[in-house]
């Protein structure tokens, strides 16, 4: 019950005083609004403030990084809800049963049962990393550069693997996020890399230029190109608001079971929240009584509040190993760990040591969090209606300027603004032709990390390649590695040939 | 038969020669730093390796509708009618306004130094809304002053130092 005290005597200390609990509350609505508006995601939005909270104690910038990326997974169950064009992966499956609610007059109750929903599960998901992220840490401290690299193996495996519909295409987005990382000063011998003789690619491309182009120009562009002609019409709310009797006996148990589902798959380097949403809504679906069944399809609440449950609580769980282990598994944990570089603070085991205040403060911001979250998002959830009326070419012009400021104001150079253009067609083409993102920010900011750890390790170890595999908690991650890359293709084959049989 | 080049297979050309490219780039970094033969060049040479293997893997492939990823020899190649049913899901590509995009970022790229970040953001707004195709370009052009001018004081008033057309500041 150690963390138990260390939660009450700093965690609590430091999240309420009275500038954090402004954080954490200005990062809850700003998340909000940002998750209320399509097209913009968390990530996009956690860098975004990265140059702005650079004057920000890191504590405080923490605890409103963090209160964006909840928020926005709140409010992206909004926009799934009410317009019917998911902000983020994790509402793509709100946005089947929950429309249709809104359509048949109930977008009261699917939201109600969204935000209820989010926030059991977020709760439940934070009690669990309370408990588990020392643990974890302390197993963490015994990992040396050699379980550290395989790990990061792991987690590149997943990542380019299992998201999206394509490895290979995952694969390629890998590859090219890790080309871009190696892009400066190696800092072991500190000799420049494909810097190409520029001086502004010294410093490597920032990851606030790397996001903003892939998200914001690229999605700008995307929509520029292929999507003037689609409307999407607007749900209004109307009728009940509130969730009657039964609601409530259908919510409960898929918010339990969503919860259930989605930690375990957030701690996971499996990477996102598509997986245990996608999962939570089939077993809801399966497990649903017979005259619910019936309403699948046609605007199920079952449909709602079980994956809303499995989407907070991925979130969550992302966060255990992005604290303990240094590992980020989402687009957004990993411009959350820049953000933690940004102020020189390594996430990983040793920050329950060395920054004891900042990680308990920041897991008792999202207790916090999770309850301004739920009042900002029940009674006030009309405010964030209007902010769905914005016009769409105004909303991504306003979006592009946020972005251009930010590339900008790095270091008053045009030459960002074109990398940001750049990168931005990059995004484009991978938006046109289904590559995954994820695992480009991902293997930009672990493939330093990695590389440092591999060349660690193999300084220890004069050269020796085999260490990985003689090391026997190398060899069980690797193989759990080699699980991931092998199972998946097997399966398919199979369920093929059934098929044929 | 000529078979027709796949925008994902110019993709795959792209990925391969970036990859080549890089291997080029790789002679000016010396090796002679590191640790029992690892040095500043190994991490990279493996990625050079991977762009150039998948990029190959992805020129290889041939789509078809039971599943991504499989090679050519699992099936019936039904990569370009499956390609031509994407394509009339997603709607025709409309050149003219990814260029209209395009050219207001380039534009903002060009102009921000020289007119300040009010009046080239206010053009890159403005610019933005023509490729989304609005129907009121007056009032888009005032919002997208307004918008870039708020903007531009909320974070002077944060912090961020902008450019300026006026010395004072006030644009």
């Amino acid at each position: 019950m150690e963390s138990l005290n260390a939660l009450f005597s700093l965690g609590f200390a430091t999240a309420l005083t009275p500038a954090n609990l402004l954080w954490a509350l200005l990062g809850c609505t700003l998340g909000t609004a940002i998750g209320v508006l399509p097209g913009i995601g968390p990530a996009v939005t956690v860098a975004l403030l990265l140059p702005v909270t650079q004057s920000v104690d890191p504590t405080g910038a923490l605890i409103m990084l963090a209160g964006v990326y909840y928020g926005a997974m709140f409010g992206g169950s909004t926009t799934s809800i009410l317009l019917n064009t998911p902000g983020e992966a994790g509402s793509i499956v709100s946005a089947l049963e929950g429309n249709k609610m809104a359509k048949a007059g109930r977008a009261g109750p699917a939201l109600s049962t969204a935000a209820i929903g989010s926030f059991i599960a977020g709760s439940i998901a934070t009690v669990l990393l309370t408990l588990l992220a020392p643990i974890i840490a302390g197993f963490a401290l015994q990992l040396g550069p050699v379980e550290t690299f395989s790990l990061m193996m792991m987690t590149f495996a997943a990542v380019s693997a299992v998201l999206g519909n394509s490895p290979l295409k995952g694969f390629i987005a890998l590859m090219l996020g890790l080309a871009i990382g190696l892009i400066g000063i190696e800092p072991q011998s500190g000799q420049s890399r494909f810097t190409f003789g520029l001086m502004p690619l010294i410093d490597g491309i920032d990851i606030v230029v790397i996001a903003m182009g892939l998200f914001a120009v690229g999605e700008t562009l995307y929509t520029a190109t292929y999507e003037n002609k689609m409307k999407a019409g607007l749900e209004t709310l109307t009728g009940r608001f509130w969730m009657t009797k039964e609601d409530w006996k259908r919510s409960w148990k898929p918010w339990l079971r969503g919860t259930a589902i989605g930690f375990p798959f957030g701690t996971l380097p499996a990477g996102g929240t598509e997986m245990p949403t996608f999962l939570s809504y089939s077993a809801e679906r399966k497990l649903a009584s017979p005259e619910a069944q019936k309403e699948f399809g046609k605007g199920a609440i079952e449909g709602v509040a079980g994956p809303e449950a499995a989407n907070n609580a991925a979130v969550t769980g992302t966060l255990v190993p992005l604290l303990t282990l240094g590992i980020p598994t989402s687009a957004t944990a990993a411009i959350m760990l820049s953000a933690f570089q940004q102020y020189n603070i390594v996430p990983g085991p040793l920050l329950f040591d060395t920054n004891p205040e900042l990680v308990w403060g920041l897991i008792a911001s999202l207790y916090i969090g999770n309850v301004m979250l739920l009042v900002l998002n029940l009674p006030l959830v009309g405010l964030w209606v209007q902010f769905l009326k914005v016009p769409r070419p105004l909303l991504y012009g306003g979006i592009l300027l946020l972005a251009t400021m930010g590339a900008y104001a790095l270091r008053q150079s045009w030459f960002d603004l074109m990398l940001l253009y750049i990168i931005g067609v990059l995004g484009f083409l991978m938006r046109r032709y289904d590559f995954p993102v994820v695992p480009l920010i991902v293997g930009l900011i672990v493939g330093p990390m990695a590389e440092k750890h591999f060349r660690r390790a193999m300084s220890i170890h004069q050269g020796d390649l085999t260490v990985f595999l003689t090391h026997p908690i190398s060899l069980a991650i690797l193989v759990v590695t080699a699980a991931i890359l092998i199972v998946p293709p097997l399966m398919k084959r199979r369920q093929k040939m059934l098929q044929a049989a | 038969m000529i078979k027709r080049v796949t925008g994902e297979q110019w993709l795959a050309f792209g990925v391969i020669l970036l990859g080549l490219f890089m291997a080029w780039q790789l002679q000016d970094i010396s090796n002679d730093a590191g640790y029992a033969g690892i040095g500043p060049r190994f991490f990279p040479s493996l990625v050079v390796t991977g762009l150039i293997v998948a990029g190959g893997a992805l020129l290889m492939q041939r789509r078809h509708r039971n599943g991504p990823d499989t090679i050519l020899s699992d099936g019936e190649n039904d990569a370009e009618q499956l390609e031509a049913e994407e394509d009339a899901e997603r709607g025709e590509a409309d050149w003219r306004m990814f260029a209209i995009a395009s050219g207001s970022l380039i534009a903002h790229m060009a102009l921000i130094s020289l007119i300040g970040f009010t009046l080239a953001g206010t053009l890159l707004c403005f610019g933005v809304c023509r490729a989304l195709e609005t129907r009121r370009p007056m009032l888009d052009l005032l919002l997208s002053f307004l918008l870039a001018l708020g903007l531009f004081h909320l974070f002077k008033w944060l912090g961020l130092n902008l450019p300026a057309l006026l010395t004072g500041g006030v644009l």
